[in-house]
């Protein structure tokens, strides 16, 4: 007898370079569960040293193409707090309204684009375009996915790399009347993520994805007021309530023997998952109307502890994320300009935000001429590693009976469940990975 | 015609510009149609191996392993295009090549495990071979993507534009950042092709697209101390930031 290996070297569809290593027994037991994250380093926390505070957010965006803004806001903001920088109130909304926009983007590219050939047999979303009944909805799922990029570009300048937000606030604003457009297209993009819920949960309704349940600790940012997207405090399912400028007290990485990986886990607990099903757990009520009313007809509820039910939580906050745009414009009106200002000051501080694949973390210390002395960066890839290989470990003795190319497929599905980037992981890991020849 | 067999891969960087690609949504589905991805890791689950018509390579080369794999897709690519200013130049990842730490000093601030890390300092893949076409920027600019793609099915070399952004700046009448409101601009000195993009917003252009033809970089750098009161450190954090690899930026940071 000899041990089953599953081994993918280069895992498609997601962000980055991460492989896959799984040894099977030959009694079923798992010897090896592995996610290998590849990306070569690219060393931004060491280089930020000596770089000027206001360069942070510009250049810390630029470690992810996907979830860019996700790392601006927090650099901005932890910047901002670290010197001691006000901004106003129109200020705090555009950059909620660029964060949303930036998750209407990710998670259609996501659900459609990356998750969804997996679910309905196609080895990608050119594939499934070349089906003539799928074209319509993989046209549908481009435009939708070019809403939020329209949006981006209406508020940042550019597709990727935002160009307009800075310390102390936004270079330039768009005007009132390219607004009110973009808020008529998501309101008529409803009807469409609508759908998407239902294909979601239709899709993770397939055996055997519904009995693969594990329940673990999932964290997320939590504001009363509203769904936290940019601000708010650091909370779990397990009951972690703390200021989201603690988290490198609570969030901790710990070295495990026999693994050449650190992992992250909670102060004083284990692994813990981050993203939309974590967000959804902690945050249900503060979802909009029509979004929980989107989850009640797939009949969602929360908690929901199954991991494959990541790609119905992303489905319902693309109805939210509509939602709370088309508010946010309401809020912010007219918008008027307001020249960026701030005065360098030394100070050491810390923001999180909310990526679309869950919380991303910067923070550090600047001096009084407004030079980085130490900056750090955590981003939600790297939390969730760890729990990534506890989902094997629970879910592979499950599914043996799986041919290997069907096994393989589905360890490549429970990875892309965390819609992980893993250029974003890779710096932040402070990890190295073993191969095992 | 056949369709012309393309490949997307990726190097040190954010993964942005292959991004960028499923970014042209108002055409994707017609370019996805006039050409056969034979390997792009990031949308497709399969690939097949070369050898292509096109490759496109984002990111700066930082790694053994990096180095390798770009010598093997030169080989197999018919034309080799950089995509994107890491690709082009070393991008961002090429500040640690001038931060003033080792590579041993480096590592030791971010790993701790430090045995399988191999990395050395970032540049751009001209550096280690011959590349045909450039798409700078970061990240790049979609228009130029798909000029390059259009150029590519006629058979004909694509038209791009290395005058400064300064030209594209007073097209589009702006107020100059430099002249008019004393912000330390490198719209003078960097390639166009952005539509002077950041100037537009009311932000001084960074030089994320590189040097333009003939720039005078040294002169601006000296302009940048003497007439904006800019210290010297900060000049050379703005040459050696996006492209600090390049000669004409090197003599930017040197200037001063």
């Amino acid at each position: 007898m000899t041990d089953r290996r599953i081994y993918v070297d280069y895992i498609a569809r997601t962000e980055g370079d991460g492989a896959i290593d799984i040894v099977i027994g030959p009694n079923g037991e798992l010897k090896k569960a592995r996610w290998e994250v590849w990306e070569p380093p690219r060393f931004f926390e060491a280089f930020l040293i000596g770089r000027k505070a206001e360069e942070v957010p510009e250049i810390v965006q630029r470690i992810c193409g996907i979830c860019p803004h996700a790392h601006h806001i927090a650099a901005v903001r932890a910047v901002e707090r670290a010197m001691g920088v006000k901004v106003s109130e129109q200020t705090v909304l555009l950059r909620e309204l660029l964060h949303y926009a930036d998750w209407i983007m990710s998670h259609a590219l996501h659900v459609y684009c990356l998750a969804a050939p997996d679910f309905l047999g196609y080895e990608s979303v050119i594939a499934m375009a070349g089906n003539p009944d799928l074209l319509p909805v993989v046209g549908k799922a481009l435009e939708l996915k070019r809403l939020g990029n329209d949006l981006i570009v209406l508020l940042s300048g550019h597709e990727i790399q935002n160009r307009t937000s800075v310390v102390g606030g936004f270079t330039a604003v768009p005007a009132k009347s390219d607004l009110e457009k973009i808020k008529e297209r998501l309101k008529a993009a409803k009807d469409f993520a609508f759908e998407t819920v239902k294909l979601a949960a239709k899709l993770a309704s397939q055996p055997p994805y519904p009995d693969l349940v594990r329940k673990c600790e999932h964290v997320a940012l939590h504001d009363v007021r509203k769904y936290a997207i940019n601000d708010g405090r650091l909370v779990s399912t397990e009951g972690l309530d703390v200021p989201d400028w603690e988290y490198p007290v609570w969030i901790i990485e710990k070295h495990v023997p026999a693994c050449n990986c650190k992992h992250a886990i909670i102060k004083g607990r284990d692994s813990f998952l981050v993203g939309p099903l974590a967000r959804v757990n902690n945050n249900f009520d503060q979802l909009s109307a029509d979004a929980k009313k989107a989850a009640e007809e797939v009949g969602f509820k929360v908690p929901c502890f199954n991991p494959f039910m990541s790609i119905v939580a992303r489905a319902i906050e693309l109805v939210h994320s509509l939602d709370a745009c088309v508010t946010l414009i309401d809020w912010i009106g007219e918008p008027k300009f307001e020249e960026p200002t701030f005065e360098y000051k030394a100070g050491e501080s810390y923001a999180v935000t909310e990526a679309a694949r869950g919380i991303c973390c910067h923070g550090g210390r600047i001096d009084k001429d407004g030079v980085v002395q130490k900056w750090d960066i955590v981003a939600p890839t790297a939390r969730n590693v760890y729990n990534l290989e506890k989902d094997f470990q629970e879910f592979v003795p499950k599914l043996l009976h799986l041919s290997d190319e069907e096994l393989t497929l589905k360890c490549e599905i429970m990875i892309r469940n965390y819609d992980p980037c893993q250029s974003c992981a890779t710096h932040s890991l402070k990890v190295r990975l073993h191969r095992e020849r | 015609m056949a369709k012309p067999k393309i490949a997307f891969f990726k190097f040190s960087s954010c993964a942005g510009c292959q991004l960028s690609v499923l970014n042209i949504e108002p055409v994707l589905l017609d370019v996805l149609g006039a050409i056969d991805i034979r390997y792009f890791v990031m949308a497709k689950r399969e690939n097949h191996e070369g050898p292509y018509d096109i490759g496109f390579v984002e990111g700066a080369v930082t790694s053994p392993k990096e180095l390798l794999e770009l010598k093997k897709i030169r080989e197999e690519c018919s034309v080799l295009v950089a995509m994107g200013t890491c690709a082009c130049f070393g991008g961002l990842p090429s500040i640690k090549n001038y931060s003033g730490f080792s590579q041993k000093e480096l590592e030791e601030k971010v790993y701790t495990e430090l045995w399988d890390l191999k990395s050395f300092p970032a540049y751009g893949i001209d550096y280690y071979v011959k590349v045909d076409y450039y798409l700078r920027g970061c990240a790049i600019d979609l228009g130029e993507l798909v000029t390059l793609i259009k150029s590519a099915l006629k058979g004909i070399h694509p038209r791009f534009r290395f005058h400064s952004v300064c030209n594209e700046c007073k097209m589009k009448e702006n107020v100059c950042l430099f002249l008019t409101k004393g912000k330390p601009c490198m719209g003078s000195v960097t390639a166009a092709g952005c539509g002077a993009l950041c100037p537009s917003l009311n932000r001084p252009c960074e030089g994320c697209r590189g040097p333009a033809s003939d720039c005078n970089a040294a002169s601006l750098a000296r302009s940048f101390v003497e007439d904006l009161g800019l210290s010297k450190a900060d000049v050379v954090r703005k040459f050696r930031k996006y492209a600090g690899n390049t000669p004409e930026f090197s003599k930017g940071a040197e200037a001063v």
